[in-house]
């Protein structure tokens, strides 16, 4: 298994002022450093992936989907607006060697609205359109699309793996499939393991988060399950801690992070890692 | 054995008929119903006379605490108004029978504070004695509750409202727990309520997803079996929702009638069989 950490555990948003942070999860013994594209122009492609490498880490790719980035909008103009954002994501993986570009790209984060069910329908469509086109422009670039439910609380359209497994179907493309994270998964889902297990192949990303976002192990997310389940569909992609800092207030208010879940930033990526790396010796 | 007391809350039955529902909980072998904190939509004599032939109580009050009846709003005169609102709730709670009302220091859904986070404190603690003291003198208790973090950045996890109960000095109640909300916040569930032991005053049953026990991946049997190991003599009250964030606005488009007869029946007799494998007396 491969490990990574989110720079949103320290920053947001993340730019080429931050590239020390390649380093520092390197320090902390992680194989992977997860960034997010809140603002494309403050991220140099050729200087990300020089320090990643100069660090001996892999960079992986994650959107950031606000309303200007949505691909399942009723507007024409503003999904082409959300496709050309995720390709400009694409083509940062591809130049940083990312497999993936990961997250909830079908729609803008923190849509709840209660849509009639044929409504539904046409925001599902309109997603799996949009992204057919991207997941066509990542295949002649080797790079997949993760797509990413979200809790109840932050999306209407995707909230559970039956669901994404479904927006997959409908996208219908090879290099289009998941990125769970078990922070969501602990609220949606009837029985964690099963969900993974019911993704199977299409599981091309996960995001190892405890029950409250704090470090892995520390909660009661029931990893021997997660675990076992990942070894049954022969995962072997990168898995990222992912938690948020509580001490920059967007991003604190836009996870709704509210207390600190660990003693410290470091804190929380060094005793997941190692609770992660020890479950997998024990139980995988 | 003595067991455990249950009481299914009626905020799921979205506007029906009082008597229907007393009917509904008293059929499936609830010792109570809970009911939602708006005076205003219910006579309280077809309540005691519903519930009286159905021979079953009110449990408790579930408050409805919205931008209008915020008890940490930095404006005194809508402090005022939500404190007028926790002694109608007192009042109606008290005329009903039920020994219990939810308060919560400030509105659901509200996620940014309005000034100072220990401002907001204080007078949250302010409003909830004052409130308190009110519900004393009609003899109602209050419990003070948690949401998840995307329903409030107040209180999210029990030791918070512990603490916040502590300061109030009140003595007629306690703070609750509500596992669905508990599932995302608590590092573990039963933990927290063996922490909180004897403050714990109600309690709130919903599965991970907000559904029946039974219907997610929350494992019961430790958080009953912590239950009695507090000596916990209060109500299990489901409180189960349907899966948006906003479970009224699928309510009033009729998507929740799972939550009537189907987990109505299948939640109480979840948690009986639970409750039946337990080590020692609950209650």
């Amino acid at each position: 298994m491969i490990y990574g950490a989110s720079t949103f555990i320290w920053a947001s948003p993340f730019g080429d002022d931050q590239l020390h942070l390649a380093k520092h999860v390197a320090d902390l013994g992680f194989d992977v450093l997860e960034i997010c594209v809140e603002d494309p122009d403050r991220i140099t492609a050729d200087a990300l992936g020089a320090a990643a490498e100069e660090a001996g880490v892999k960079v992986s790719v994650c959107g950031a989907f606000g309303p200007d980035r949505d691909v399942s909008h009723d507007d024409a103009d503003r999904r082409e607006q959300g496709i050309d954002y995720i390709k400009l994501c694409v083509d940062l993986a591809e130049a940083v060697g990312s497999p993936h570009v990961a997250g909830p790209m079908y729609s803008s984060t923190g849509k709840t609205r209660l849509l009639p069910e044929d409504e539904r329908k046409q925001q599902r469509e309109w997603a799996a359109e949009s992204l057919r086109e991207v997941a066509d422009y990542a295949g002649e670039r080797g790079v997949k699309l993760a797509i990413e439910p979200l809790n109840r609380f932050e999306t209407d359209l995707v909230n559970t793996v039956e669901q994404g497994l479904e927006l997959c179907e409908l996208i219908d493309r090879d290099n289009a499939g998941l990125l769970l994270d078990t922070f969501h998964l602990n609220i949606e889902e009837k029985d964690v393991g099963s969900a993974i297990r019911a993704a199977g192949n299409r599981v091309f990303h996960f995001h190892a988060c405890e029950n409250d976002r704090g470090a892995p192990g520390s909660g009661h997310v029931e990893w021997d399950d997660v675990f076992a389940a990942l070894g049954d569909i022969g995962f072997d992609q990168q898995t990222v801690i992912e938690s948020f800092t509580p001490e920059i207030q967007e991003i604190a208010r836009a996870v709704s992070m509210w207390r600190p879940v660990a003693e410290s930033s470091d804190q929380l990526a060094a005793d997941g890692l190692a609770f992660l790396r020890s479950g997998v010796g024990v139980r995988g | 054995m003595s067991s455990f007391r249950y009481a299914y809350n009626a905020l799921v039955y979205y506007g029906e008929d009082i008597a229907q529902s007393v009917e509904r909980v008293a059929r499936y072998g609830y010792d109570a119903i809970e009911l939602p904190g708006e005076p205003a939509a219910f006579e309280t004599a077809r309540i005691r006379a519903a519930v009286a032939d159905a021979g079953i109580g009110v449990s408790s009050i579930c408050s409805i605490y919205t931008d209008e009846r915020d008890l940490a709003h930095p404006e005194p005169a809508k402090r005022a108004e939500a404190l007028e609102y926790v002694r109608e709730v007192a009042d109606f709670a008290s005329a009903v029978g039920a020994p219990t009302m939810i308060i919560a220091p400030t509105a659901c859904m509200k996620t940014a504070p309005l000034a100072e986070q220990g401002d907001e404190w204080k007078w949250a603690v302010e409003g909830i004695r004052a409130g308190g003291e009110y519900a004393a003198s009609v003899g109602v208790n209050l419990t003070l509750e948690c949401w998840n973090r995307y329903e409030t950045y107040f209180l999210n996890r029990l030791e918070q409202a512990a603490r916040m109960w502590k300061e109030t000095g009140l003595e007629n109640g306690g703070v609750m727990g509500d596992t669905f909300h508990m599932n995302i916040e608590e590092g573990s569930i039963a933990d927290a309520i063996t922490q909180t032991g004897s403050l714990l005053n109600h309690v709130h049953i919903a599965d991970s997803n907000r559904a029946a026990p039974g219907k997610g991946h929350i494992d019961f049997e430790p958080i009953l079996q912590a239950l009695a190991d507090v000596n916990y003599d209060g109500y299990l009250s489901f409180e189960l929702l349907p899966p948006s964030a906003d479970p009224f606005g699928v309510m009033r488009a009729g998507g929740h009638t799972a939550f009537l007869d189907e987990y109505t029946e299948s939640a109480i007799n979840e948690l009986k069989a639970v409750e039946s494998r337990l080590v020692g007396a609950p209650g």
